[in-house]
C-alpha cells in the first residue's frame, strides 16, 4: 500500500492512522503498530518540518508498507535535502538533569530504540528510509494464539 | 488527547487520554502549564489511558517537570502503559520523574 504524505503538519497523524488500519485489517499486533506509530510520527515531522528548507523542487513524499511472510516493512521516500537520520542526527546525552535537557533530538533515538531494522540510501534524488520489523515481536511472551 | 484534571490542595491529578503526537503536543503544553501556573506545584499524571507520546509531547512533559521542580514541587505518573513505559526509559525521563502504579502511590510521594 502507498500513501501520498503532503508536507504539512497535520499529515503524520493521518498517516499514523492508516498505517494502523492496515496492521488491525491484518492482524498484526498492537506492538509492532505503536513502534510504527512513534517512528512515523517523529520521521515524518522531522521531514516535513525541516527537510525541504532550501529546497526548490516541490515536495513529494510517500509511505510504502510491505506485508511479508516474516515482516512488515515501511518505506518513507521524500525529494528533501539529503539527509541520513541514522547517522547526520546526533544521539542525546539521556542522562542529563531535567534542567541541563536540551529541548528536543529525541525522535531519531527513539525511533532507532523502537524499530529492529533501519536502512537508509539515496536514490536519484530521493531520501529513502526503511523500517522492517519481524512479525513475531523480539521477547514477547504471548500465546500464538492466532496460529 | 484529553486532560481531565482533579485538585487536593497544591497536587493536581490529571487524567490523560489519547494520543500525544507532533500535532496536538502544543495543546498539552498548553493544559499543564494552565494547571501548573493555576497553583498547583505537585502534578500527578494518570496515563491509563495514553495510547502513546512521541518525542514532540515529551518536550512537553519536560518543560512541566522544570515547572514543578522551579515551584519546589514536582511531576509523578501513574498507570503508565508498557509500551510508553520503554518509551520513558529510552528517552531517560524514568530518571527525570518517578512512576508509580497508582494514583495514590503519586500522590503519597508528595506528602
Amino acid at each position: 500500500m502507498r500513501i501520498v504524505v503532503k508536507p504539512d503538519p497535520s499529515e503524520p497523524r493521518r498517516v499514523v492512522d492508516e498505517v494502523e488500519r492496515f496492521c488491525l485489517e491484518r492482524g498484526i499486533s498492537n506492538d509492532i503498530v505503536f513502534r510504527f506509530q512513534l517512528s512515523l510520527d517523529e520521521l515524518l515531522t522531522n521531514v516535513i518540518s525541516y527537510g525541504f528548507e532550501g529546497v526548490a523542487d516541490d515536495p513529494v513524499i510517500t509511505v510504502d508498507i510491505r506485508l511479508g511472510d516474516a515482516d512488515i516493512e515501511i518505506t518513507i521516500r521524500d525529494n528533501g535535502r539529503s539527509f541520513n537520520p541514522l547517522e547526520d542526527a546526533e544521539t542525546p546525552d539521556i542522562s542529563l538533569a531535567a534542567e541541563d535537557r536540551p529541548i528536543g533530538g529525541l525522535g531519531i533515538h527513539l525511533t532507532k530504540s523502537f524499530i529492529d531494522t533501519l536502512a537508509y540510501e539515496r536514490v536519484e534524488g530521493f531520501n529513502c528510509l526503511t523500517l522492517t520489523q519481524p512479525l513475531e515481536a523480539a521477547g514477547s511472551e504471548e500465546s500464538p494464539d492466532e496460529h | 488527547m484529553n486532560i481531565e484534571t482533579s485538585y487536593s490542595g497544591d497536587t493536581a491529578v490529571g487524567v490523560v487520554s489519547g494520543r500525544v503526537d507532533s500535532s496536538n503536543a502544543k495543546d498539552f503544553d498548553g493544559e499543564l502549564s494552565g494547571i501548573i501556573d493555576g497553583g498547583a506545584t505537585n502534578l500527578v499524571l494518570d496515563c491509563g489511558s495514553l495510547r502513546y507520546i512521541s518525542s514532540a509531547g515529551l518536550r512537553a512533559l519536560l518543560i512541566a517537570i522544570r515547572k514543578t521542580n522551579q515551584a519546589g514541587g514536582g511531576l509523578a505518573l501513574c498507570h503508565v502503559p508498557e509500551n510508553i513505559l520503554e518509551v520513558l526509559e529510552v528517552s531517560g525521563f524514568v530518571r527525570l520523574t518517578k512512576v508509580f502504579d497508582t494514583v495514590e502511590e503519586a500522590q503519597a510521594s508528595f506528602e
